[in-house]
This record gives structure tokens, sequence and C-alpha cells, in this order.
């Protein structure tokens, strides 16, 4: 060996020791030993920037510190920052009075400067905030005195308290943690008024949230939760086992971090328990009713691939009973969703009967059903990172062929399949509604939007009547005829079989058998830690 | 051999340069409007054209394509690679502790791939077609033809799991090290102590080792030249190595959490985090071009007659 080539190994070796002694100090909680009362969850993804006007944090993470002036129940909203509000007789202004005695994590008070300071950062950011329409129609917010504060609306807007209880933006970060009076460049720090402080970060490793000893409506018992990044399934389920983990749930995507193989091997450890919520949203196929030179334009082309759709099966095989099958576009949970529609159960007779009827005629079994000399064929896109969108993909290509229905599956990246539904360049895409909270009118809502659904919805026969009760929905003032206008909206959709449901999805938390007082709340992106404890 | 290496130098600067410039035409090769492509990457529900408008001046992207790059690529030589689409931080603050928690694992295992590969290639070509060197060849076929993710899952369920030596995953201890080390090391050393048996035997037919035992010199100081002269190629193996390492460490960063390039590119691509995936593929281009020149150069220092060939 050569003086060069010695003298080179010697300082790759001096290089490699001088970097690994450089290690940083212990994570958290990672030991199985240290986890005792504590909950240190899994989740494939940092917790990211936790500014709460934004939308790159998680939003799990971001539920335990920042609360927002009202809170969604099933009951209905409900008092959380502001304790009492008044409604103008017109539905243009909103008084809140809020709660005293509260402050934000750095000491900061709470009050109705704060609020103003908070929603005039949103606003200053509006563009980015279309989605929510509230945001649209503030036009301005007014510290009336210490603790009462009012919102002026352009227009009535029933849903205005309900899109107030979302995690994100309306909720609240101290002022001191503002830059320049403005949250949308970044801010200088995270500090909410929630049950808990984040108190450690270290990005792409572990996130560290301490109980809020002095939270308004008391401490949370568990006194500390870590967010472990773990971004392989496998690793997820092994560190369950070793106990470096001891809590799971479904991540913001709405995947399961660990399938339900794995599920099953942990429940018969006889150490976790699970739990799954109500449906919280509804996964469909999404079809292009605008296609002109498509066979998915046909109302009778969408109706026979509903019936199809071989719902059962799928929830039982592919999900393993994990989601349940889906009839309608919104589970009966959903506000206002709970309307008479006719019922399109897997039935390939039916589903070949109709395209019978209407035309699309076939030679002999398994052949391409053709129409004035075109095919029944048309493109399905899936995201190609969910393992079981593809496996429904495949599964309804099979019972569609026995239809003679082709159905070209395509895989592609999930902003590439958002770009195709704002542009029209699909026939048929996997998609899923909001959300409970955010349903229906949030998914209704896009409807009419050119970046979601307008291309899905605009060649349906009723589609300038369904846009014009879309309309009406929302600044309707009076629940009687808000009811009436959701039930015909739901029932031009379904009419028009744009929105092919298949299962619907809710959350499941993985935990240690002693942990007691885990629910959900009424929205998919969050779980209320503060209301758990060990027994 | 100065001339030399101001020549090698000088070469590799026309090979970044082309390297930066695919680079930034990265975004460009999206089917979607580059703006469209941020705002997505933003996480913002709903994109107006206004917005689009918005943005596109906030980013500068008005401007004419090579005033773009030209004001790119300066900026990216200070490690000014500008901020992150989905964190709004600057791609330095993400990219450098990426890159040295990448460093660390790559430059441990390349300690182990570099000590392995010799010890098992001599050793292997020292006792050709013997039990030693049949084993060792065995154990390598078996152990490189295992998918790593695999084998990686393997390791943790045997040795954290079922022993309770070592964590799962994360870097907080030293201990963390080891089995990320020891796969990377599987996957690389099974293949390149071949390179160093095929030419320790190549070396061993030489005239050079006939006339040396014909001199009667012990058979370990015959080994020594030997060796010394087999290592020649493993030089260039061994830089190469490291940009390799570097690149390839997705599926091990995946699997044992390791905050490292790998992960960091991983979540990039999929958040479509432009700024980010095209400082990472300029770094990686940076460490390939730069361990080539230096392998380049390193080889010339050992073998003069290659000074020639440039």
């Amino acid at each position: 060996m050569s003086r060069k080539t010695v003298i080179f190994i010697a300082l790759l070796i001096i290089a490699c020791l001088s970097l690994a002694g450089c290690s940083g100090g212990k994570a958290g909680s990672a030991d199985g030993a240290d986890l005792g009362q504590e909950l240190t969850y899994a989740t494939a993804k940092d917790i990211n920037d936790m500014n709460p006007h934004l939308y790159t944090g998680s939003m799990p993470a971001q539920g335990m510190v920042y609360e927002s002036l009202v809170e969604n129940t099933k009951e209905g909203i409900k008092p959380l920052l502001a304790e009492s509000w008044d409604i103008s007789e017109d539905g243009k202004v909103y008084r809140f009075y809020l709660r005293k005695g509260v402050t934000f994590h750095d000491g900061e008070p709470f009050n109705a400067e704060a609020v103003k300071r908070n929603i005039e950062a949103v606003l200053q950011n509006r563009e980015k905030h279309a989605w929510i329409k509230l945001s649209t129609m503030i036009t301005s917010c007014n510290a009336i005195d210490e603790h009462t504060v009012e919102l002026v609306l352009s227009e009535p807007y029933y849903p205005t308290l309900l899109e107030l209880s979302m995690t994100r933006p309306f909720v609240f970060l101290s002022p001191k943690d503002f830059v320049g009076g403005e949250t949308k460049n970044g801010v200088n720090g995270h500090h909410g008024t929630g049950p808990y402080v984040l108190t450690e970060h270290k990005a792409e490793q572990y996130a560290v949230f301490e109980a809020n000893e002095s939270y308004w409506n008391g401490a949370p018992r568990v006194k500390k939760i870590t967010a472990k990044v773990l971004p392989a399934g496998e690793t997820t389920y092994l560190a369950l086992l070793k106990g470096e983990v001891n809590f799971v749930f479904t991540d913001d995507r709405g995947a399961d971090s660990i399938d339900v193989e794995a599920m099953d091997s942990l429940a018969s450890s006889g150490d976790f328990q699970f739990v799954r919520s109500e449906p919280m949203n509804t996964k469909m196929i999404v079809a292009n009713s605008s296609k002109a030179d498509s066979p998915v334009k046909e109302t009778a082309v969408r109706e026979a691939l509903w019936y199809a759709v071989d719902r059962d099966t799928i929830s039982e095989r592919i999900f393993n009973g994990t989601e349940t099958a889906a009839d309608t576009l919104f589970a009966s949970n959903v506000n206002y969703a709970n309307v008479e529609l006719q019922r399109r159960d897997f039935d390939l007779d039916m589903a070949e009967s109709i395209l019978e009827r209407s035309g699309w005629l076939s030679g002999s079994d398994d052949e391409v059903r053709v129409k004035d000399g075109i095919p029944l064929s048309m493109s399905l896109y899936y995201d190609v990172n969910s393992s079981s969108q593809k496996s429904q993909a495949e599964f309804i290509q099979s019972t569609a062929k026995q239809i003679g229905m082709q159905l070209e599956l395509v895989g592609e990246e999930s902003s590439s399949i958002a770009n195709r539904r704002s542009t029209g360049d699909y026939d048929l895409l996997f998609n899923q509604t909001w959300g409970l909270a955010y349903d229906p009118q949030s998914t209704i809502a896009a409807f009419t939007s050119e970046a979601s659904y307008l291309h899905t919805t605009s060649g349906i026969a009723k589609a300038e009547e369904l846009y014009e009760k879309i309309g009406q929905v929302t600044v309707s003032t009076e629940e009687a005829a808000r009811k009436s206008l959701y039930a015909d909206i739901l029932t031009i959709v379904h009419d028009g079989a744009v929105f092919i449901p298949i299962t619907n999805g809710s959350v499941t938390v993985v935990a240690p058998k002693n942990l007691q007082g885990i629910t959900f709340k009424q929205t998919q992106f969050e779980l209320p830690f503060e209301n758990m404890y060990f027994e | 051999m100065s001339f030399y290496r101001f020549k090698r130098v000088l070469l590799s600067i026309p090979l970044f340069l082309a390297a930066s410039f695919f680079t930034f035409i990265l975004i460009h090769l999206s089917p979607m409007d580059p703006v469209e492509v941020v705002l997505h990457a933003q996480g913002v529900p709903k994109i107006t054209a206004e917005l689009i408008a918005q943005t596109k001046a906030e980013l500068g992207m008005d401007r004419p394509f090579f005033v773009r790059y030209v004001s790119w690529f300066v900026s990216c030589l200070q490690l000014d690679f500008g901020n992150s689409y989905v964190t709004g931080k600057p791609v330095w603050s993400l990219l450098g502790p990426a890159l040295l928690n990448t460093l660390k694992l790559t430059l441990v295992s390349l300690v182990a791939i570099i000590a392995l590969s010799i010890g098992l290639g001599v050793a292997s070509a020292w006792r050709e077609g013997r039990f030693v060197d049949r084993s060792v060849r065995s154990a390598s076929f078996v152990l490189t033809s295992m998918p790593t993710y695999w084998l990686g899952a393997l390791m943790i369920w045997f040795f954290s799991v079922k022993l309770d030596l070592l964590p799962t995953s994360g870097m907080d201890s030293f201990n963390s090290y080891l089995l990320p080390v020891v796969l990377i090391t599987v996957n690389y050393a099974g293949i390149y102590f071949r390179i160093v048996r095929s030419s320790v035997l190549s070396n061993m037919n030489e005239d050079y080792v006939l006339y040396c035992r014909a001199c009667g010199l012990p058979e370990k100081t015959v080994m020594m030249h030997v060796i010394r002269n087999s290592l020649q190629v493993a030089v260039s193996v061994f830089c190469m190595a490291v940009p390799i390492i570097l690149g390839s460490t997705v599926v091990v960063e995946n699997l044992f959490a390791w905050p490292g390039l790998g992960t960091l590119s991983v979540n990039s691509i999929l958040a479509r985090d432009f700024p980010i995936i095209q400082a990472y593929v300029l770094v990686l281009a940076a460490a390939f071009v730069l361990f080539n020149t230096v392998s380049d150069i390193l080889n010339a220092a050992l073998d003069p007659k290659l000074r020639n060939d440039l």
C-alpha cells in the first residue's frame, strides 16, 4: 500500500470518528422503559412548520397547541375561547364574549386585541385562505372592549361558526410571535392557548409537547406527548412491539400508519387497544361529466359503473373491515346528509341492462362494448403512493370488465391528480370528501370551483339548477330552507352519478390498554389528547 | 503532476455547470405550471388565478429563464439555495444538517466497508477455492441478494425487539449507528470485496510475484507487494463509494428514521419541494464531480502512466 493511500484511509478514519462523536443527545422518550404515563406516537412526517395561519404543519400537533373561538361537537357548536356569542338579525355581525383569565403559553393575555390581530393576520394572506369562504366575507374585526370582539361580514353566511371552529386558520397565536405584525412570512414562536405546549422540536426526528399546567380548562392528565418521526410502517410496528412508541393513529392523509395485519397482530399481544371513530369521510371515484370525447359524459355509463362497484368486497377484502361500504356521497352522520336517495347496490345484471338500454352493445363475453364506433373505455387515475387505491382500482377494473367496460389504470402523484381534477383532464379518478366538520358545505362549495369539482359537475343535466341552489344554501338563514336546499343538491348529484362512493373512512387509534378517555373530534385531522388519562 | 491536477480540476468545471443547468430545469419538467407546483407544495387548499399571479411575482418567476438560472446559480455558489416551498425555511438550514447526518453514516460505513472489503478480498484470494473463499463468497451472495428493506426489518426485529440490544430507529446515541451501518456495509462490502479479490488474484499471476518467489522472499513479503499493487484498483472504487452511498441511503434512512439526505429528498420529491430537490441534486452532482476528480488525481499519483491520458 502506498504512503498516499495509507494517509487517505487514515484521514477517513479520523473524519469518521470525529463525526460519529458529534452525535447529539438522547431523543425525548424513545426508550421503552421511559414511557410510563407518557404517550409517544409515531408519525410518518415531521410536525413541520407549526405556524397556525399556514398549511404545512401537522394538524394533530397544531390541535394540541392552538385553539379557536368555538368548538364543533356532535351536539353542535359549543364555546371554547369564546364563552358566548350573539348574531345580529341580518346575520352579518357576530359578537363574541371571550373567556376571561386565558393566557398564551408565553404569558401574554388572550383578549379582544389578540383576537383582532390574529384575524387580521389571517386576512392579510386572504388569497391563500380562499378555500374557507369566511375569509372572503369578513369585512372587519373590531375589539369592543377587553373581552368582547365583533366580526362583521359582507353578507350572511351560515357556516361562520363552523369555519371558526376549524383547526386552521382562525386559531390564535401569541401576538409576541408575530413578525412585523404579520404571520404570513413566518413566526417567532409557537405559543397558543391550548392544553399542550410545544417544548422541543428536532426536525425530522421528534417533537415534545408538555402539559400546559395553567390551561384554563384544567391541566391535561397525560403530562408529556412525543411525536416521533417513523416514515416506515414496518419500523412503526416493530417500535410498538418493543415499546419505543405506544400510540399510533390515522395520519393527516387518512391513511393508517400500520397495515391491518400488523394491527391484528398487536391486538393479539394483549398490550394494545384499538378504537375506531364513526365515519369521517367518503372515499369515492369522481367521474368527469363534462368530458365531451369520453363515454364518461353519459349518465348511463356512470350509473352502470356505480352498480359494478362491489363495495362490500372492497370493505372486507381490501380494508379487512376497517372501512365500511358507502352508498352515498356523504354518510348519514354528516349534517344535512340524511336524505332518502335511490340505492345502487352491487348488481352486474342491472349494470348491463342500463348499458344495453342506452345503446352500448357487446358482441360476446369479454368484449368491450361499443356505441357509434366508440369503445366503452375510460381511464381511472389513482394515487401511486396509496397501495389501497391501487388494489381497489384493479378490483374495480376486473368487475367492470365483466360488463364490457374497459378501465385503463393510471397511477400518478397526488398533486398531479389534483391538477387533472382542476383542468378536467380525466375520465375517472379517486378522491375523498373533505371530511366531517368540513362536510357537506366545503365539499359542496367545491362543486362550483374550477380548482375542484367544476368539471365533474358541469356536464350533468341539472348543473345550472345545482349551482343556483349551492349559491343559495350558504347565505340561507333559515334552517328548514337550508335542509331542503341540501336535499335537492344531494339528489341532483346522486342522480347524475358523478360521485361514485366506495367506502367510509374512520380514524383509528392504537393505544396502550390502560389508556382511558380516547374520544374523537368532529374532524379526522385531530384528537382530543387532553381528555386522555392512564388508569 | 501539478499540471495534471490543474487540468483535471479545470475539466470538472463544465461538468458541474451542465449538471447545475439540468438541475435548474427540473421544475419545468413537471406537466404543471411551476407556480401551481409551488402552491400545491405549500398545501394551499384552493388555487386561484390571483394567487398564481401573486406567487409568481413573489418568487420572481415572471423574469426571463436565463436571468433566473444565472441568479439561482450564483446564489447556489454562496450556499443560498432559496427557501423551501413547504416550510419556508432557507434550504441550506434543512439540507446542511441532513447532509451532515448522512455524511456521519456514510463515513462510518465507509471505514467498515474498506476494512471488510480489503480483509475479505485478500483472505478470499489468499485461500482461493478453499473453505474460506467459498464461505465468504456464498455469504456475500446471500446477503447482497436480499432486499435491503427486508434485511433491515429482519435486523431490527432480531437485534432490537427480540434481543433488546439496540434501538429500532433514530440517531440518538452511538448504538443507533450500528444497524444502519451494518446494513450499508453488508450491501457494499459484499460487492467491493470481489473487486479486491480479483485484483489480488490477477496480481498473484504477474511475473514480479514469480520473480520475488524465485529470489526467495518470504511468502508474507510477497503478499504485501501483491496487496499494495492490488489496492490501486480499489482506491478509485472506494473514492466513488462516498457519493454513491450519499445518494443511495434512501431505503436505509427511511427504515431507520435517520434524518438525513435520503429522507429529506424523498419527502421533498413527494411534496414537490423543488428548491430542496434542486439543492440535493446539485450537492450530489458536486460530490460526484469532486470525488471523481480526487479519484483520478490519486490514481495518477499512484500510477504515473495515467498522467499522459489527459
